[in-house]
């Protein structure tokens, strides 16, 4: 494909200062497989390398996602292959990258009668933090989240957005060099959504937290990643920086009332590879900004009457038929 | 406040190091120390020992915990008022077996209200998984429940055994009275402390069974109070049955039969007196002397100990992981 980029990605700086390139990978694994009894695979070869920064872990449910961050925290051993997070490795060092790692489950993990505060305060001791440090930062945290009005009130009593801030709370307490934050925006309304992606998108660029966060939702955390990683069956689809993925993964949805025939002609002798999509629709893969010159010209040249034009984000399961067709996947 | 933007740099005021963004939030990292497992473990020990009384929650959740506690108080109580008020009586209960007809009942409700108190909640709201990401391993948990549980047990029967104590001897005369009653008081703080090991772990390992509170009491409730009736009348029915040729006579007051020196083998509480019997308590109690198979209640109380441990470990091996 013939695309210049016309700016490198933003890549966030990690801790260290200005060692957003060449940092060491945050987390690097090796052929890391996961055979639960039955038979039953949920990681199969898995090598992936997330530098600092933002990173998505995509993939369908049940596509490894949680199998791999409990790995990762040293829960859970391998069947095989190994993985380095922070530079330690989980099977020898599981405490110390816990030492290092807030981790936010997906599901609920709260108890109702006890309030944000004490339940914050009490998660931070269990970081091993003293009793002073654990309050100040239970405070923070809670700060940070957006919390810090609520924080005296039970936690049976906060919304779901506002539970899922205390779950983040939570994980950040320790003060982390990496948070593992696994499907946070799941049960939230499309505005709880966009201001949970906002919070973890600033602790990633202004809190030099390094941050990977799985959704099966790859337009939804996309916009706030520097770097993807899509699983599926426990296999790697695709590693790479977000602009490289946007490239792929924007598509131009075309609608004309009629001459869709007279149209696909036109764009492929325009040098685009439009797809069909449904009666009257039209799909086109945006290589940078002429493609939509392109189409534009195209339809205003054969006088067609446009009735949609509008850029979408693919999702995921999209990806999947694209990159990984050629053969079935089992289910993890 | 500064522009963040990396190519815009101010002219003047602050001269951008690097890649060093201001920003209004804030955020400063932990520099201070950062405690062991250890202490980590202690930390939770202290968290679960309070709310074993409902410390640090709301004005409910201590009902049912002070007030088994004031319950396992009060006879020790009356001791020291009535000793004060008759100088010279003897004491009017027993160290060791304390008052063996409340002290079960207290101990059944106290460990049965508030085992679920410390791990069904935590089960219900499936928080374990935050325990577990944190630098402990997967033991730790309920290593802490189980000293913290243990610990509860020992102030609620052991602080009684002290009242009954100090209420005794302040109304003693002479240094030799003064010794006789700690001589007594420590084979009985001991048997207290039997008695909350094992009730801790049996309250603990029922408890984890299920994250619904209700159903964890009722468990615990049900398997203390059943057992205890059982042995109760086994031994009861032994005792009224005709006296066979091979009953071993004990003491001076006629045999037991041997049905009635194994039916306390069911209950824990039963089990708990058998061996306080066996390591020579003769205090009578709820169950006649064991006798020759006395070891018995020794075997049982190390079994029943090592099943409660070996299931609260298998449990929590299991909890949280897949």
């Amino acid at each position: 494909m013939l695309v210049t980029v016309t700016a490198p990605p933003e890549l966030r700086a990690g801790r260290g200062p200005g060692d957003a390139g060449t940092a060491a990978a945050v987390i690097r694994t090796d052929a890391l497989t996961k055979r639960y009894p039955g038979n039953v695979t949920a990681l199969a070869g898995l090598t992936i390398d997330i530098q600092p920064g933002i990173t998505g872990l995509v993939g369908a449910n049940g596509a490894g996602k949680s199998t791999l961050i409990k790995i990762l925290l040293g829960l859970l051993p391998p069947t095989s292959g190994r993985a380095v997070v922070l530079s330690h490795d989980v099977a020898a060092s599981g405490e110390r990258i816990r030492t290092l790692t807030g981790y936010m489950p997906e599901h609920d993990c709260l108890p109702p009668d006890v309030t944000g505060t004490e339940f914050v305060t009490h998660l931070g001791r269990m970081s091993g933090l003293p009793a002073t440090a654990a309050k100040e930062r239970a405070a923070e945290s809670l700060r940070h989240v957006g919390m810090y009005e609520e924080r005296y009130r039970q936690v049976g009593t906060y919304s779901t957005g506002m539970k899922q801030r205390i779950k983040l709370a939570q994980a950040l307490v320790g003060d982390p060099r990496l948070l593992l934050l696994d499907e946070p925006t799941i049960g939230l309304d499309p505005a709880g959504r966009r201001s949970m992606l906002d919070l973890i998108s600033r602790i990633g660029a202004e809190f030099g937290i390094s941050i990977v966060v799985s959704s099966h939702l790859l337009g939804e955390i996309e916009q706030i990643c520097d770097q993807l990683v899509v699983i599926d069956g426990g296999r790697l689809l695709r590693s790479d920086t977000m602009t490289s993925f946007t490239r792929v993964s924007q598509v131009l949805m075309v609608e004309v009332d009629e001459g869709v025939e007279a149209l696909v002609a036109e764009l492929g002798a325009r040098g685009l590879q439009p797809r069909r999509s449904g009666r009257r629709g039209l799909l086109v893969r945006i290589d940078g900004e002429q493609t939509h010159d392109i189409v534009r010209d195209a339809i205003a040249d054969l006088g067609l009457p446009l009735n949609r034009l509008e850029q979408q984000r693919r999702h995921v399961e999209e990806l999947f038929r694209d990159n990984g067709d050629e053969e079935e996947h089992g289910d993890g | 406040m500064t522009a963040d933007s990396g190519a815009v740099s101010p002219a003047g005021l602050e001269p951008a190091a690097g890649t060093g963004v201001i920003h209004d939030l804030g955020y400063r990292h932990y520099e201070g120390p950062r405690l062991g497992r250890a202490a980590i473990i202690r930390a939770l020990y202290w968290h679960s020992l309070r709310s074993a009384f409902g410390i640090g929650r709301g004005a409910k959740a201590k009902i049912v915990p002070f007030l088994m506690f004031a319950l396992m108080c009060l006879p020790a109580i009356v001791n020291a008022i009535a000793l004060a008020q008759h100088p010279g009586q003897p004491r009017i209960i027993d160290y060791d077996t304390y008052l063996y007809r409340l002290r079960p009942l207290v101990m059944l409700i106290f460990v049965a209200a508030q085992a679920p108190e410390l791990v069904s909640r935590d089960l219900r709201s499936h928080v374990l998984p935050l325990y577990l990401s944190r630098p402990m391993r997967r033991l730790d948990y309920p290593l802490a429940k189980l000293a913290a549980f243990t610990a509860a047990c020992l102030l609620v029967l052991e602080i009684p055994l002290i009242i009954l104590y100090v209420g005794t001897i302040v109304s003693a005369t002479g240094g030799s009275a003064i010794w006789a009653q700690t001589r007594a008081l420590i084979p009985g703080m001991g048997i207290a402390v039997l008695w909350a090991v094992l009730l801790a772990a049996i309250g603990l390992v029922l408890a984890s069974l299920t994250g619904r509170r209700a159903y964890a009491t009722g468990i615990i409730a049900i398997y203390l109070f059943l057992t205890w009736t059982l042995s109760t009348i086994l031994v009861n029915i032994a005792q009224q049955g005709p006296v066979g040729p091979n009953h071993v006579p004990l003491g001076p007051n006629g045999v037991v039969p041997l049905g009635a020196r194994l039916g306390g083998l069911i209950s824990p509480f039963t089990v708990l007196d058998g061996v306080r019997q066996w390591l020579g308590g003769t205090n009578p109690g709820p169950i006649p002397p064991p006798g020759n198979v006395g070891i018995l209640y020794g075997v049982m109380y190390l079994a029943l100990l090592a099943a409660c441990l070996a299931g609260l470990a298998a449990r929590y091996r299991k909890v949280g992981a897949a």
